[in-house]
């Protein structure tokens, strides 16, 4: 059995990520506090019943705010990273930004308000005091998923670099995935596989 | 005489080599410590390592680097921490993953490592932090297939207090030899 290709069929479990995935913020307060407030607005976000805009527009401008996207990029496409150009950098964090949240955000189906418990920050290796684990249980339809954040501060801002769910690593899933294409045919073959797949996926 | 005597002593160098031949063998494929190559250690933090045992292969890309040399529990935040032996000729990026993977489906569990981008790369003795623990099948089968029966929680739990860092060196008790 493929787990990676189990969860996607979860609605509920793209809903986690979905959430989970969004940012935090923090101004020198605590990571556990200021993902709280993130996942909340990301809920309101998520449950808005007015909103006519699609979701993944929605939650872009916090996902921009609260993710450090450019390492998430970096991390997913893994050792080709370096031999990117500028450009194809660039073009990259675009790409693949646009990919995860219309990937999460698609397939949200608005259901019970999930509830979530937040547990104990772990710092996870003493020499370096920026990184935090926050792990926490989100309940939904009935069903509860372990979620845990990796954030690292920046100045005095907390943001997001990974989410593990159920021991799957967002960043690890993709890597598996974008590895492999980039071995075969390098950073253009990259970029077009996040072109062809955000063009299979509207907007919703 | 005389050419008998040179004869047993070539048959005792047989021995010796021969003897030696199997000692070295035994070091190399048994007891998981690869002898004759420098090496250096790392540690990753995983919060379930089951399954994984010392001597359990590191692969990168399916090719083995190394072994697993012990497996603790760190006893603040009952985190397991394991000990790599690893070629010194590899350089692994500081963003590097380390993840318990298993050959086919019930076979044994060995540790994948996905090397990073970053151009920093692990010092010896360094903690990898970015890691996928031990999925637990059965658990997750049962519950996509049987649901789960826990009660929603009445309200979101409020987190307490930071749980201090690993220390592996200092504050872990073995489990496994």
């Amino acid at each position: 059995m493929n787990l990676r290709t189990l969860f996607p069929n979860y609605a509920v479990v793209a809903a986690a990520v979905s959430i989970a995935s969004l940012p935090i913020q923090a101004r020198a307060a605590e990571a556990s506090e200021t993902l709280r407030a993130a996942v909340d607005e990301v809920l309101a976000l998520a449950y808005d019943a007015k909103a006519t805009t699609p979701l993944s527009v929605r939650v872009r401008p916090v996902v921009e705010k609260q993710f450090n996207l450019e390492i998430i990029t970096r991390r997913a496409i893994g050792p080709g990273w370096k031999q990117f150009t500028a450009e194809q950098k660039t073009a990259a964090i675009q790409l693949f930004t646009d990919v995860v949240i219309r990937t999460y955000a698609n397939r949200f189906e608005p259901g019970d308000r999930p509830v979530i418990n937040y547990g104990k920050p772990v710092i996870p290796d003493a020499a370096k005091p920026a990184l935090r684990e926050l792990p926490s249980t989100i309940t939904a339809a009935g069903k509860t998923f372990a979620v845990v954040y990796r954030v690292e501060q920046a100045g005095d801002s907390w943001r997001i670099y990974d989410v593990i769910i159920e021991g799957v690593s967002m960043i690890a899933n993709w890597r598996s995935q974008l590895d492999p294409i980039f071995q075969k045919g390098g950073a253009n073959a990259v970029i077009e596989a996040l072109q062809k797949n955000l063009a299979q996926q509207p907007l919703k | 005489m005389k050419q008998q005597s040179k004869l047993e002593l070539i048959v005792g160098m047989f021995m010796i080599v021969g003897i030696a031949a199997v000692v070295y063998l035994a070091l190399r494929i048994g007891a998981g410590t690869l002898v004759g190559g420098d090496t250096y250690e790392l540690q990753a933090r995983f919060s379930n390592t089951g399954g994984l045992n010392p001597g359990s292969n590191v692969v990168i890309s399916g090719v083995p680097v190394g072994r697993v040399e012990a497996i603790t529990l760190n006893t603040t935040d009952f985190s397991s921490v394991v000990r790599l032996r690893l070629r010194k000729d590899l350089k692994l990026p500081t963003d590097s993953i380390a993840s318990i993977k298993t050959s086919g489906l019930i076979g044994d569990k060995f540790l994948a490592l996905s090397p990073g981008a970053d151009d920093e790369v692990l010092a010896p003795g360094a903690l990898i932090t970015n890691t996928e623990s031990t999925v637990d099948l059965e658990s997750l089968i049962s519950r996509f297939a049987f649901g789960d029966v826990k009660d929603k929680p009445a309200a979101a739990a409020t987190p307490s207090a930071e749980t201090p860092p690993a220390t592996p060196a200092t504050s872990t008790a073995p489990v496994t030899q």
